[in-house]
């Protein structure tokens, strides 16, 4: 009958809203940021595995109530179905399967899917770029980040100014020797993984942790008196300040210069940025059977990373492991960073040999004076230098006997790198695509990569 | 009382009615399930009118990792925009068939273009178009070159081409390409040569 839907559905809504939270894990949410709204759900322990609740992860999206339909339970989210079924362990969105990593429980109607599949859900239901910060639980929906900048003043009274891109409200903890900011709606994020560590001495202020934990960060400065905390440009800066001077605050330990809170300190050598491109979900380009390139990419990563070791040359990986990381992130990480040179390394069926790409601004624009740089065109200051580099790895490459052709291609994220950056793909030795797989191979276009870098490391410039 | 032979007589007539009520139920949704496939297999933008030409267009080659140029009679209407739209369905046409020197999912269209300016163009495309698009540097950008190539060739006049995917912005058009940013024609002339 005609009203029996809107009564299911209602029924179903205040089934949801008078149920218990029985068997969630004490305490424990995951935290889901998009641009419009930020919100927490409740994650249940179902056999030592971490669950969520369908509706509570969806239906602040705008998903409709899941339904039962022939044994599916489908709903719709951004003009896309999701089907999932009791006990199995693949949901079916757009036609297409995804992997649950564990089973589909129903439990008194409602729906719960592992923690571990939201990540995979939101990429396929939203079509964009999903971030999961899998070990605190929170999950950043597009580009919706609040970073911070910190400048410590050894002043009289020494202070600690917070920078944040965007306005903040964070809830204020006080402690003998420290003050906790927790951020719970704000997509708050650190540059350096998900917690890192600024020193500035052992007076009033001594140090500065960017954590995060159990789906919110958290920015704890500890100190040796209690601080003044003071929010201005409306909520964009929120200033620290001892109460007193403090006389244990010697010249001794105070940074060289103002420090920040992005690790900039900790990283002032050169160092290469290797990107291992796709990951998680995202797999890259089929390469036959079940080799994919997101598996290559990160073989010929790790080889790299040795072969740059071995010439005495700093070099850390973007991922290590299969984890799935948006491209603006990976420019951004590698932005924050202050990475000597980026190297990002694909691997594709088509062709033979290898193919070194560096940027081809799409829109020419020169290099902006000021401090910032539009994002678009961020690797402008840096053309000349990337194709250097390309030129010099290609010239390496040829060396090795390898077939090598040398482009400008206009490829994410290259045009968004503020240092040195280019792309290197690895392609099929001839017809077999196989061969992308011979370590042998692999080795060879990493030490020729890392030769061709060694070459041109003087000619890469300061730290941007 | 009803005699016996009536009674399964009528239990047969009611039996034979749901059966074939549940035929053709299932035969009315597989009907459809076909109808919605065939509308988003077909083209998504009108059929123009227009007079016959014989235009140039860049075809991409994946054995050989080419663009060549080749002839195509197209039926190119006056109108700028629908002359750019029906310039680029010519070239996506030429992948989705079979066999196909660069081969495209079925379903992958032109949606609509739009001047923004007398230079600068969007190209509207189908979601077929970037969903089922083979992954790989070389790939994508083939196919961008080709049609922005075959684009400047036959329409005169446009500097900046931009691409959106059923109406929206998509980062990459299948992981690699950029599609975010505005082509410069001009640049994008200069990558063809190096694949002619």
């Amino acid at each position: 009958m005609r009203w029996n839907k809107p009564v299911l559905a209602l029924a179903i809504i205040v089934f949801y809203c008078a149920m218990p939270i029985s068997g969630a894990t004490r305490g424990q949410q995951l935290t889901v940021y998009t641009a419009q709204t930020s919100y927490s759900l409740p994650v249940f322990d179902r056999g030592g595995k971490p669950y969520i609740s369908i509706t509570e992860l969806l239906s602040p999206l705008g998903a409709s109530l899941p339904q039962l339909k022939s044994k599916e339970w489908k709903l719709e989210l951004n003009r896309a179905e999701l089907r999932l079924t009791e006990d199995k362990d693949k949901a079916i969105i757009r036609g297409h399967q995804v992997d649950l990593s564990g089973k589909v429980l129903v439990e008194e109607g409602r729906v719960l899917v592992p923690l571990d599949a939201s990540l995979a859900l939101l990429s396929r239901l939203l079509n964009t770029t999903v971030d999961f910060h899998r070990p605190s639980r929170r999950i950043f929906v597009g580009n919706t980040l609040v970073r911070f900048h910190a400048e410590f003043m050894n002043q009289d009274q020494p202070s600690l100014v917070l920078n944040f891109s965007q306005p903040v409200k964070p809830e204020t903890n006080h402690a003998q020797d420290r003050t906790t900011l927790v951020f719970r709606k704000e997509p708050l994020v650190g540059s350096a993984g998900e917690a890192h560590k600024q020193q500035f001495g052992d007076g009033a202020i001594q140090s500065l942790t960017y954590s995060e934990d159990n789906g919110t960060a958290l920015l704890t400065i500890t100190g040796n008196t209690v601080l003044e905390i003071t929010r201005s440009e409306d909520g964009k800066t929120i200033t620290l300040q001892a109460e007193k001077p403090v006389e244990t605050a010697t010249p001794e330990s105070t940074p060289e210069s103002t420090p920040t809170a992005e690790g900039q300190r900790h990283t002032p050598e050169f160092f290469v940025m290797i990107d291992p491109s796709h990951g998680g979900y995202d797999k890259g380009a089929s390469l036959g059977g079940k080799v994919m390139e997101k598996d290559i990419t990160l073989r010929l990563a790790r080889e790299l990373h040795k072969e740059l070791e071995e010439r005495g040359i700093a070099s850390r990986l973007l991922r290590d492991g299969d984890i799935e990381l948006g491209l603006e992130r990976r420019a951004e990480i590698t932005n924050e960073q202050h990475a000597g040179i980026y190297v990002a390394l694909h691997a594709g069926p088509t062709g033979k040999g290898v193919r070194v790409y560096a940027s081809l601004l799409a829109d020419a624009q020169q290099p902006a004076a000021g401090r910032f740089q539009p994002w678009e065109s961020a690797q402008s200051g840096a053309l000349s230098r990337s194709q250097t580099a390309a030129q010099a790895v290609a010239n390496e490459l040829r060396k090795k006997g390898l077939t090598v052709a040398s482009l400008g291609m206009p490829l994410r994220p290259l045009n968004n790198i503020v240092s040195p950056a280019i792309a290197v793909e690895l392609a099929p030795d001839g017809e077999n695509v196989e061969s992308l797989e011979n370590q042998k191979r692999q080795n060879t276009v990493a030490a020729a990569i890392a030769s061709g870098i060694a070459q041109v490391r003087s000619q890469m410039g300061g730290r941007p | 009382m009803i005699p016996r032979h009536f009674q399964i007589t009528v239990a047969l007539v009611l039996l034979a009615i749901l059966v074939s009520g549940v035929v053709i139920i299932r035969i009315t949704h597989k009907e459809e399930a076909l109808t919605q496939q065939g509308a988003e297999l077909a083209p998504v933008a009108p059929v123009v009118g227009g007079k016959q030409e014989q235009i140039q267009v860049l075809i991409a080659y994946d054995d050989d990792q080419a663009l060549r140029w080749r002839t195509a009679e197209v039926f190119l209407p006056t109108d700028r925009s629908l002359r750019a739209r029906e310039t680029l369905r010519s070239v996506l046409s030429q992948y989705v068939q079979t066999p196909s020197p660069h081969p495209l999912t079925k379903g992958a269209d032109i949606k609509d273009v739009y001047f923004i300016n007398q230079d600068t163009m969007v190209v509207d495309t189908t979601s077929q178009f970037a969903d089922g698009h083979p992954s790989g540097i070389l790939l994508e950008e083939l196919t961008l070159i080709s049609l922005i190539e075959t684009l400047t060739a036959n329409v005169p006049g446009i500097n900046k081409v931009k691409f959106l995917v059923d109406g929206k912005e998509r980062e990459t058009l299948a992981g690699h390409a950029d599609l975010m940013s505005f082509y410069q024609t001009t640049a994008v002339h200069e990558m063809a040569k190096e694949f002619e």
